[in-house]
């Protein structure tokens, strides 16, 4: 490869890489507009990993794999929903709970079912098509980033679309959002904050399905740990991307260049891949407390 | 003598005993689904740990990190203070050990070990500090931030852990080993447990001195219960926001720098791993009371042993343990099941 | 049969014990605007609640156009045509008008997606009908506080309410949104609406309603037509005749002030004006100052700042000739304040704390050995104060188990303990029965006699007039009268001035006295 082709294939990974991160960003999004910190991500994700490559294993289907990961995601997340709404557990608890589970629950059934608690690696599995469109591909560099990934990411740019839409333009979306803001106002008209809650989590389980199976998908094998910590990347991408579907898509792009380019920079330029994962974190909190100062000062001027 | 205090006792005892039941009834359920000889299976995982000094040995080890943790924990939520950071605060304390120590290859055990053990409850203090002064002055939100320096911390030490100061003789991800006169004395051979349960146990008892009898404790469970009535008592609240904190990650510190001193005696990349989301459960079952510390934090060993011994004796995996923990997470603030015993009142009268 | 009949309507609060309604009947008639009247805690808010289906009545019957109806909640009142405007509104800020409006029962288009413009076309013309004045299109963050609360009308009548209860509806605006709203009101009963009126200030009973139910004590005690009373007697009903205290009006040497207040000013954004008004006051030793008002007109504020919890915007304070204007609880306590504040149980007290804990909470560092609180010191120290203030309690009770009562002698004695030459009391008898009541006023003319300096905030005329030596009355944050506690001075004057009757102050800009409204 020669040197000056080498930004191309770096903007090519960043897409495939963001996927994931975009995918269980937009489900957080909803729970987040909800009112609720979701920190759970990471779970629902790592059970959408496991279980959507082990039925597109068993069933030979890829359709059938998502499918039935992205339902065991969604359970998940009723659960999870359940005993923070209707038991009324402390949602932050519970939501480390559901991490820890998932966890516990993938390795169990990884080490029963496979005897193995390391990489798993399915032989005949299906492959996810690769869609490439000939016209596209044509323009120079557009066309190299943006074609040739699998069809899920795609399917997750869709989906930022698909949730601007219910964000913003239905009814659905505007209670979902009032729940956030002002819970009396939502039970005021009559409506019930807690079921739109629930939506929005078991909403959050979907996307984390499907983040899930993209990863282990796209890798052909389970690896324990597989997801990283992308759920807690992605719930920084929500705050960064200031709660909008825009903006986690930018923060998303800025998450997938960064990995991107550790993997490229390795080698090259010295910065160890440990200080770039490093990076979203330091800068969120650096935002966090910016922003924080902001809101301090500005009260505090209305006061005297 | 008081009717509501009793009352209150009864459904919190009850809630935890469905809790617990509930977890365990899972921890069956997976097992009679999973396993090929259930029979056993289960009779290692809930006798097991009490079938072998060895395995007992180690559970009351396995518990030291966590009655650390779960202190910490119990302090900052009982002053109603956010510690999201246990793990990353953990593990700085683990590595700090470390470096000291082997900076100090030929220093007197006691006087190395106390600068360690100093350094690691300074540098946790730290950066759950950091979290505190930040909500005390600007109320920044204290539990996504401590989360996020600690995430940021657990990164940048394993890079550490990993390159510059790994172990090249050493084919695992770790650091060299510390001196001989560190590592605290064992008193449960073939066992891994240490002295440092002594201390553990010591801790607790002064945690809850502390918070009980002294005027820093009295004032920190009142900025716990009602800032507002503190405020207009002239308690300084702010002070409040930031000492529970520093308090908890101190903890948390320690925690990391006795289990490198008492059971690994090098800090392997992701040494406490666990240990403070564990503190955090720990601190939940114990209602924040750090006497109680003590039994909840040895119920959580005594999980991990059970699954421990059922791995080795079984055709099951280490792994259940987490499941069970998990579970326990998951109920242990569900007030809907701890309120169980007195809304069936309410509606009875 | 009236158009709205509740009838021995009660209600409970067993946390607290308070009987809020006791065997209430309340009757409206179609297409008027009926008010119901009393001071804080009478039981008119609870009452309202009841019948919008907040909470539930544990016994009574509401019989709403001729059908008996069980109101189980908001939804329920709403589908049968009884609507609220809320004291405090219940909107969400970054929605616009038309998007908080419609919120619950929006219009759809292809069944999932908002109908943004039926949506802004229908509120605009509920708008339009009933002549407000806001754009449907507008944040609510952007609005006035009036406008907010056109907003929560228009809310109410786009589901069809026939029946529109405003709770305390003029307490956050200006004068000019007053008559604004009357306006609306006026509009609303042409257009065949009945509506229920709570408040407690008389100008807008007098003002606007054809009929006026009066509670006291959650009981109603008279029900009138508007064009049978005046505000003296309305007054009269509402505050009661019961005086508890010898009034004692000798006339009496004062020492050096203790505490003195200059041009202290609060402002707040987005209000239009200032929470507190250029206050001056002076409380000097052994003299007992009563500052009268209602509520919501900066009684809380004043006790905030003296309390040190909220800073003024501009003005001084000084304690003990000390100014102390930038100081917090813990300074002052130290310069020398004692106040038993209007919030006994989440101010006063820590409920869940033993009574030990609460009793030692100012004067802890007392008790210390190297750091370590002296059990024995602190459980002598707690059951001297049990013994000497006879409260029915124990030393290692949750606070929470005691009787209100109990709780605000716990707390008098705590502050008393302190010793100080100045002490607060802010709503001391509110809620309290009248044994407890008379204890707390013979402790405070105690304190008087020694030579203390006494601040009582109270909106129980009561005990101003029967306390206090020099009264300040607070209207909208003003002190709109100051008078010497003589024979001249009764419980109608004050109550004139409490209602914005009255005005000694100087009329600042614009803000001329209500009274010139009454026709």
């Amino acid at each position: 490869m020669s040197n000056t082709s080498f930004p191309i294939p770096m903007l090519h990974s960043t897409i495939r890489i963001m996927a994931p991160f975009l995918l269980a960003a937009i489900g957080g999004l909803f729970t987040e507009l909800a009112g609720m910190l979701n920190i759970a991500l990471e779970g629902l994700m790592l059970i959408g990993a496991f279980f959507s490559v082990v039925f597109a294993a068993a069933t030979g289907s890829l359709f059938l794999g998502i499918l039935l990961g992205i339902g065991a995601s969604v359970a998940a997340a009723y659960v999870f929903g359940f005993i923070s709404l209707n038991l009324r557990a402390n949602i932050f608890i519970t939501g480390l709970a559901t991490n820890l589970f998932a966890e516990g629950l993938v390795m169990v059934l990884a080490f029963q079912i496979f005897g193995n608690k390391g990489v798993i690696r399915f032989q005949n599995l299906p492959k996810l098509p690769v869609l490439s469109v000939p016209a596209i591909q044509r323009i120079p560099v557009l066309g190299d980033v943006f074609v040739g990934h699998n069809v899920l990411v795609y399917v997750s740019w869709v989906m930022v679309v698909i949730a601007a839409i219910i964000i913003y333009k239905t009814a659905f979306g505007l209670r979902v959002r009032g729940t956030g803001s002002n819970p009396d106002a939502i039970e005021a008209t009559g409506l019930s904050p807690r079921r739109y809650r629930m939506y929005a989590i078991l909403i959050s389980g979907f996307t984390c399905g499907l983040a899930g199976a993209i990863l282990s998908l796209q890798m052909g094998a389970f690896v324990p740990g597989i997801t990283a910590g992308r759920g807690w990347i992605a719930l920084v991408a929500i705050y960064l991307g200031n709660k909008t579907p825009h903006g986690i898509l930018i923060a998303c792009i800025v998450f997938g260049f960064a990995e991107s380019f550790s993997n490229y920079a390795q080698g090259a330029i010295n910065v160890p891949a440990d200080f770039i994962l490093a990076f979203p974190y330091i800068i969120t909190v650096v935002a966090m407390i910016a922003y924080s100062i902001v809101r301090h000062y500005r009260l505090k001027g209305s006061e005297r | 003598m008081d009717r509501k205090r009793i009352a209150n006792l009864l459904s919190s005892t009850t809630g935890l005993a469905l809790t617990v039941g509930i977890s365990f009834l899972i921890v069956v359920l997976l097992i009679l689904v999973l396993s090929d000889e259930p029979g056993r299976a289960i009779y290692y995982f809930f006798i097991g740990p009490f079938t072998k000094a060895y395995y007992f040995g180690n559970l009351l080890n396995q518990a030291i990190a966590l009655m650390f943790t779960g202190l910490g924990i119990a302090v900052a939520f009982k002053s109603s203070t956010f510690n999201l950071g246990g793990e990353g605060q953990a593990y700085s304390g683990a590595i700090v050990a470390t470096v000291i120590l082997l900076a100090l290859p030929n220093m007197n055990g006691f006087i190395g070990g106390a600068a360690a053990i100093i350094a690691a409850v300074g540098m946790g203090a730290f950066l759950a500090g950091l979290s505190g002064f930040f909500r005390m002055r600007w109320g920044t939100d204290q539990l996504i931030s401590s989360f996020l320096v600690s995430a940021a911390v657990i990164l940048i030490i394993n890079y550490l852990v990993t390159g510059p100061l790994d172990d090249p003789v050493n084919s695992m991800l770790t650091t060299a080993r510390i001196g001989r006169q560190y590592q605290f004395l064992r008193i449960f051979k073939p066992s891994k447990l240490d002295i440092s349960i002594f201390f553990a146990v010591a801790a607790a008892i002064g945690t809850y001195f502390f918070m009980q009898r002294t005027h820093w404790g009295y004032e920190m469970r009142m900025c716990g219960i009602n800032r507002e009535f503190s405020r207009y008592a002239g308690i300084n609240v702010g002070k409040y926001l930031l000492v529970p904190m520093a308090i908890s990650g101190g903890f948390h510190g320690l925690a990391g720098a006795v289990t490198i001193m008492g059971t690994h005696y090098r800090c392997l990349k992701g040494v406490t791993m666990g240990i403070g989301w564990n503190g955090i459960a720990v601190a939940l079952i114990a209602k924040n009371n750090p006497i109680a510390v003590v039994p909840a934090a040895l119920f959580f060993a005594y999980l991990e042993a059970g699954a421990k011994a059922a791995m080795l004796h079984s055709d099951v995996t280490f792994e259940l343990a987490k499941i069970a923990q998990a579970v326990i997470f998951f109920l242990v603030t569900a007030q809907a099941l701890y309120g169980l015993f007195r809304s069936r009142k309410k509606v009875g009268s | 049969m009236a158009y709205l009949q509740m009838q021995g309507i009660t209600k409970l609060y067993p946390t607290s014990g308070v009987l809020a309604n006791d065997g209430v009947d309340l009757a409206v008639d179609e297409n008027e605007i009926h008010a119901v009247i009393g001071e804080n805690g009478a039981g008119k808010s609870t009452l309202m609640k009841l019948l919008y289906g907040l909470e539930h009545p544990d016994g009574g019957e509401i019989t709403f156009r001729g059908e008996t109806v069980v109101i189980k909640d908001p939804f329920a009142a709403n589908r049968l045509g009884i609507g609220m405007v809320h004291q405090h509104f219940k909107l969400v800020s970054d929605f616009t008008v038309a998007e908080n409006v419609v919120l619950g029962s929006e219009p759809r288009k292809r069944g999932l997606f908002i109908d943004r413009q039926t949506a802004v076309k229908d509120v605009g013309v509920v708008i339009e009908e009933h002549g407000f004045s806001v754009d449907p299109k507008r944040r609510i963050k952007d609005l006035t506080v009036g406008q907010m609360q056109q907003v929560e009308i228009v809310k109410m009548l786009y589901r069809n309410a026939e029946l529109l209860i405003l709770d305390e509806p003029t307490s956050v605006l200006t004068e000019q949104e007053i008559e604004r709203l009357f306006v609306t009101l006026r509009n609303l009963l042409e257009r065949g609406k009945t509506i229920i009126l709570i408040t407690h200030k008389l100008e807008e009973v007098m003002q606007m309603s054809h009929r006026v139910t009066v509670m006291r004590g959650g009981k109603v005690v008279a029900v009138r037509n508007t064009s049978d009373v005046d505000k003296r007697e309305l007054s009269r009903l509402m505050v009661g005749k019961d005086i508890l205290l010898e009034v004692n009006r000798e006339q009496k040497t004062f020492g050096d002030p203790i505490l003195e207040l200059r041009d202290i000013t609060i402002r707040c954004r987005g209000q239009g004006r200032p929470l507190l008004d250029t206050i001056n006051l002076q409380v000097r030793s052994g003299e007992l100052v009563g500052i009268a008002g209602v509520g919501g007109n900066g009684l809380a504020e004043i006790e905030d700042v003296i309390g040190g919890l909220r800073h003024a915007s501009s003005g001084q304070i000084f304690l003990h000739g000390e100014d102390v204007t930038a100081l917090g609880p813990e300074d002052l306590r130290e310069v020398g304040l004692a106040y038993v504040p209007a919030d006994r149980l989440h101010r006063g007290a820590s409920l869940p704390s033993s009574v030990r804990e609460n009793c030692i909470v100012t004067k802890h560092h007392d008790f210390l050995k190297a750091g370590v609180l002296q059990r024995r010191n602190t459980r002598e120290f707690t059951e001297e104060l049990i013994d000497h203030f006879s409260i029915d309690a124990a030393e290692g009770m949750p606070v929470g188990n005691l009787s209100g009562g109990n709780i605000q002698k716990m707390i008098l004695a705590r502050e008393l303990a302190a010793d100080t030459d100045f002490i607060l009391f802010s709503e001391p008898t509110w809620g309290l029965d009248i044994a407890s009541s008379q204890f707390v006023y013979e402790r405070m003319l105690e304190l008087r006699a020694r030579g203390a300096g006494v601040l009582l905030i109270s909106s129980n005329l009561d005990e101003i007039l029967g306390l206090a030596d020099t009264i300040l009355v607070m209207y909208r944050g003003r002190v709109v009268g100051r008078l010497e506690n003589t024979e001249a001075v009764t419980k109608e004057i004050i109550g004139e001035y409490m209602l914005g009757l009255r005005d000694d102050s100087e009329p600042v800009g614009a803000a001329a006295p209500s009274e010139v409204h009454r026709g």
